[in-house]
């Protein structure tokens, strides 16, 4: 199947709205004054040396971060992704998630690629009858696969940076620059924002308030934070696709505790080796599991769709006006 | 560590013929080649690494599990078995006075053993019968209809060509396709399907639920002048029950871009590889990336390799078969010098030339209800019309229009629906693809729209796989500036679409949209990138380079050796002991996924080599 993508609009085509409202600035929420004065504060810090120490201490702990930038850390996470009435990404281990991939090369295999085929999260089907079975497949997710020396090269590059690793400078010269290395990212982005933190609002970014932590990140990102040539991403970029990675995906790669962020998006997660149909000797075709079914509708929709959110509709609205505008650009 | 990268016999230190590429054509011909009929000695050379552990255990051990499993991290994030854009990207440009940047993914496929097929939901249409005399057909319909004006034929004319055999000729490769790979179908469901000699080995398996919806919505909708549409099932090489050593589908969703978990997708590594592995006349050495061709300019005598440990190696065998994939076959050959300093089997000029990638069209609507995509096999249905053909396939469909009549070869539409992948499809969008306000790229609007899965379980539709016209202006060479992590040139990929594939899909767009509504769609949307790539800044394509996955041309199949690469055998015109086998021999590329006919074509090809 072709991955359904949403195009990327040439520039121009759409104006952009009027931000919603309800975002409040920094500005609003600090004084101009203090804002420019924390902007400031925010560039002089990049310049600044760090804490050995504390980096000392975290590594003999086996940790890539300090507590202090574990505590930042936790906080931005969670707001990408908030506790309501379902679990949030500090519920959802986002930053353990974010820290095993950093640390990724401290284990004799490194922790790049979980091993398969199956975990022990479901049966195997029982083909005799078509219903699933009792037996259940030992969990091969657990044992990461050994990388193979290209690969190797390839996430030391990523985490390190393409300069800081022998043989993947190839193309430094002619792309504009190095990959920059996610660990390097990790360290000046939670800098940067916990410096921001203190200078205009005065304190530590986990010690704020959540409405302040919003307007934080949000005024840092695309602001302060803006795309490198290489990667094409910012450090708000890195951090809410990692957020997304730790709430998500597999439960053997440190983050989505328990499976719980599937059971929040209403997905069983891995379902292998039972699946959704399964194959019956005794009737030679197959049978649908009622609860999960494949080909008809969900059995609580049977009576009508379910409602969506506000913010679903609107995104649903967003992308169909989008489509209309372009539509009419190209005449189709 | 290198000496531990092998497969099959690993005494075998003679070799008749080496083969480059383990996947649909080099896994087909290793199978024909050392075949007790044909006893050939094989080398297989992959350049990716081995998802198949054990793949060469003998009966009564079973056939092994393979390291593939349901993580969308692993395979969509992290590309475990994709060709890597950080360590070999490619280029792009849309024509030559543009700058080529670099871009990472130009429509990459996997590189492992058992190639990209693994990595695919393993459809498998044929090619109609007047695909491959499409040159003859169309210009014999021109000269019948005085004022047809065709783009691409005598409007505007591109490089069509005839392919060298018939669908007749090819016809007994694509049954014996279907037996070894395993294709569900259903006989006679496709009224545009061209004559079959045999019934298909096994039955469709389970429908998806939105997949019927659609079909529902297309019998409602009707082809201008030909009645309403014919929906169909989808043939695929997925298990629907036991047959081989291999189990049942389980309809796990993870289909599209994952390996398969339990081995019932018929992909090559666990098929056609396989039984060359077990036949004790085969060795497969993966993590071995071949970079050049020795040769005197008319015969090869070695291929030189990188191993997995980046020492440089070679092997020697009687012949050599390309079936690296239609980019990385030809780029071997750009990296090839001969003695006088041209690229290996360019005597026609039009080596890297013709490349072709499918101009995909895609119309999605918004279901009301879940379309639970994330349970089935990624597609189960299609409709074949707007290939444009008549029942059959054996005539060009004419088309009575305001403006006269016209012609319209578009392709086979997959009904589709995201796979429930929440990181990358979900996700990706709303943080990072919808603009500013109009997305959700944090907080609580983000887990809103995540929570509800506002695209995931609700936006389904169809991609047309529209055939685009063969032009020498396509093509693959090497770049000059951008090196891949052994320090060759990447392929710098040129490619701009033909009015030929634009005004078809101008032609059925509007019938597309018809038939998402028709289905319940409560509106829809359009994926124009291939569009957007004409009309774009040039500094602003980065990112914008095909992903259609359907790679053919570059080594165009023909009689003539002025104006093809290879023979119609398969054999390089002016290199006695190289042949091609993938994707890279087709002369156009029709509107139907590829890899049957690749597969049918690598053993028309291998079968021919040995005679049996």
């Amino acid at each position: 199947m072709q991955r359904l993508r949403f195009p990327r609009l040439p520039p121009g085509l759409v104006p952009a709205p009027a931000p919603p409202a309800l975002l409040r600035t920094p500005g609003v929420l600090f004084g101009r004054r203090e804002f420019v004065k924390g902007i400031g504060a925010v560039l002089l810090a990049l310049a600044l040396p760090f804490t050995r120490l504390r980096r000392v201490y975290a590594a003999a702990r086996g940790r890539f971060f300090t507590a202090d930038e574990l505590a930042t850390l936790e906080a931005l996470c969670e707001r990408i992704l908030p506790a309501d009435g379902d679990p949030g990404a500090r519920d959802l281990g986002a930053a353990s998630y974010i820290e095993r991939l950093l640390t990724a090369f401290d284990r004799p295999v490194p922790l790049i690629f979980a091993g398969g085929p199956f975990s022990n999260r479901n049966p195997f089907p029982d083909n005799s009858t078509g219903t699933p079975s009792d037996k259940r497949p030992r969990d091969a997710f657990r044992r990461f696969i050994r990388l193979t020396g290209a690969q190797r090269l390839r996430w030391q590059a990523e985490l390190l940076g393409s300069n800081q690793v022998p043989g993947a400078a190839f193309n430094d010269a002619a792309a504009g620059g190095p990959l920059p290395g996610l660990r390097q990212m990790y360290r000046d982005g939670l800098r940067v924002i916990d410096t921001a933190a203190r200078n205009m609002a005065g304190a530590a970014y986990a010690a704020l308030p959540s409405d302040q932590q919003d307007a934080i990140l949000t005024t840092l990102d695309r602001t302060v934070f803006t795309p490198d040539a290489r990667r094409g991403m910012s450090f708000v970029d890195v951090l809410i696709q990692h957020t997304l990675e730790g709430c998500f995906s597999l439960p053997e790669y440190g983050g989505n505790r328990d499976g719980r962020g599937w059971a929040l998006l209403g997905l069983e997660g891995d379902d292998q080796p039972l699946g959704y149909s399964i194959f019956s000797r005794a009737t030679d075709g197959y049978d649908e599991r009622p609860d999960h079914p494949m080909s008809t509708p969900n059995p609580d929709e049977l009576a009508g769709a379910r409602a969506l959110s506000p913010d679903g509709e609107r995104i649903q609205q967003s992308i169909m006006t989008l489509a209309t505008a372009v539509s009419k650009f190209f005449g189709e | 560590m290198a000496t531990d990268d092998l497969l099959g016999n690993r005494a075998l230190r003679h070799f008749d013929v080496c083969i480059i590429g383990s996947g649909a054509g080099g896994g087909t011909a290793a199978y024909v080649l050392t075949r007790d009929d044909a006893r050939q000695n094989v080398l297989v050379l992959e350049a990716g690494p081995n998802p198949f552990p054990g793949l060469d255990r003998h009966p009564p051990a079973p056939l092994p599990f393979p390291l593939h499993g349901n993580d969308e991290l692993k395979y969509a994030v992290r590309g475990y078995i994709q060709q890597d854009p950080f360590l070999e990207p490619r280029s792009f440009r849309i024509d030559d006075t543009s700058d080529a940047k670099l871009a990472g993914d130009v429509n990459g496929l996997p590189k492992a053993v058992g190639g990209a097929f693994q990595h695919a939901d393993c459809k498998t249409p044929r090619f109609n019968a007047v695909d491959f005399r499409l040159k003859t057909a169309m210009d014999a319909l021109i000269a019948a209809n005085p004022g047809l004006l065709v783009k691409g034929f005598n409007d505007e004319p591109a490089n069509f060509s005839d392919w060298p055999f018939t669908y007749d000729d090819l016809e007994p490769f694509y049954a014996e396709a279907e037996m070894l790979y395993g294709v569900q179908g259903q006989a006679g469901d496709n009224v545009f399907e061209s004559r079959r000699s045999s019934t298909y080995p096994m039955a469709p398996g389970v429908p998806m639920y939105f997949a019927l919806r659609l079909a529902d919505g297309a019998r409602r909708v009707t082809l201008p002048g030909y009645g309403p549409l014919s929906p169909h099932t989808y043939p695929a090489a997925i298990n629907s029950r036991f047959y081989g050593d291999r189990p049942p589908c389980v309809d796990c969703g993870l289909c599209s871009g994952f390996g398969c978990p339990n081995n019932s997708k018929g992909s090559p590594a666990v098929t056609t590889l396989r039984h060359a592995l077990l036949s004790g006349r085969c060795q497969l050495r993966f993590n071995a990336t071949a970079v050049r061709l020795l040769n005197d300019g008319g015969h090869v005598s070695a291929v030189e390799y990188v191993d997995g440990v980046g020492r440089r190696q070679q092997a020697t065998a009687g012949a050599f078969i390309l079936a690296a994939s239609a980019i990385e076959s030809a780029r071997l050959c750009l990296l090839s010098p001969t003695p006088g300093g041209a690229a290996l089997g360019n005597s026609s000029g039009q080596l890297g030339q013709n490349l072709m990638f499918h101009l995909q069209t895609t119309v999605s609507g918004f279901l009301p209800e879940r379309v639970h995509g994330e349970r089935g096999r990624a597609v189960t249905h299609g409709i074949s019309d707007f290939r444009g053909v008549a029942p059959g396939g054996e005539e060009i469909r004419l088309f009575a229009t305001d403006a006269g009549q016209r012609v319209a070869l578009g392709g086979i539409c997959e009904f589709s629906a995201s796979q429930g992948l929440p990181i990358t499809e979900d996700g990706d969008i709303y943080a990072f693809q919808l603009p500013g306000p109009l997305g959700a790229r944090m907080g609580l609007p983000l887990k809103n729209v995540l929570r509800d899965q506002a695209l995931g379980q609700h936006l389904f539709g169809l991609v047309m796989q529209a055939e685009d016209a063969p032009q020498r202006t396509n093509r693959v060479d090497l770049d000059p500036r951008y090196v891949d992590v052994h320090g060759l040139p990447v392929s710098r990929v040129t490619y701009k679409s033909h009015a030929y594939e634009l005004e078809t899909r101008k032609f059925y767009l509007p019938i597309m949209k018809q038939i998402v509504q028709q289905a319940g769609a409560k509106g829809f949307t359009v994926d124009g990138d291939t569009v957007y790539a004409l009309v774009r800044p040039r500094d602003a394509l980065l990112g914008l380079a095909p992903s259609s996955r359907h790679i053919m041309g570059t080594l165009r199949m023909g009689p003539d050796q002025a104006s093809s690469v290879v023979t119609p055998a398969g054999r390089f015109h002016d290199v006695d002991n190289l042949y091609a086998c993938d994707g890279s021999v087709f002369p156009t590329s029709s509107g139907y996924n590829p890899t049957l006919t690749i597969i049918a074509v690598a053993l028309k090809i291998a079968h021919g080599i040995v005679g049996t």
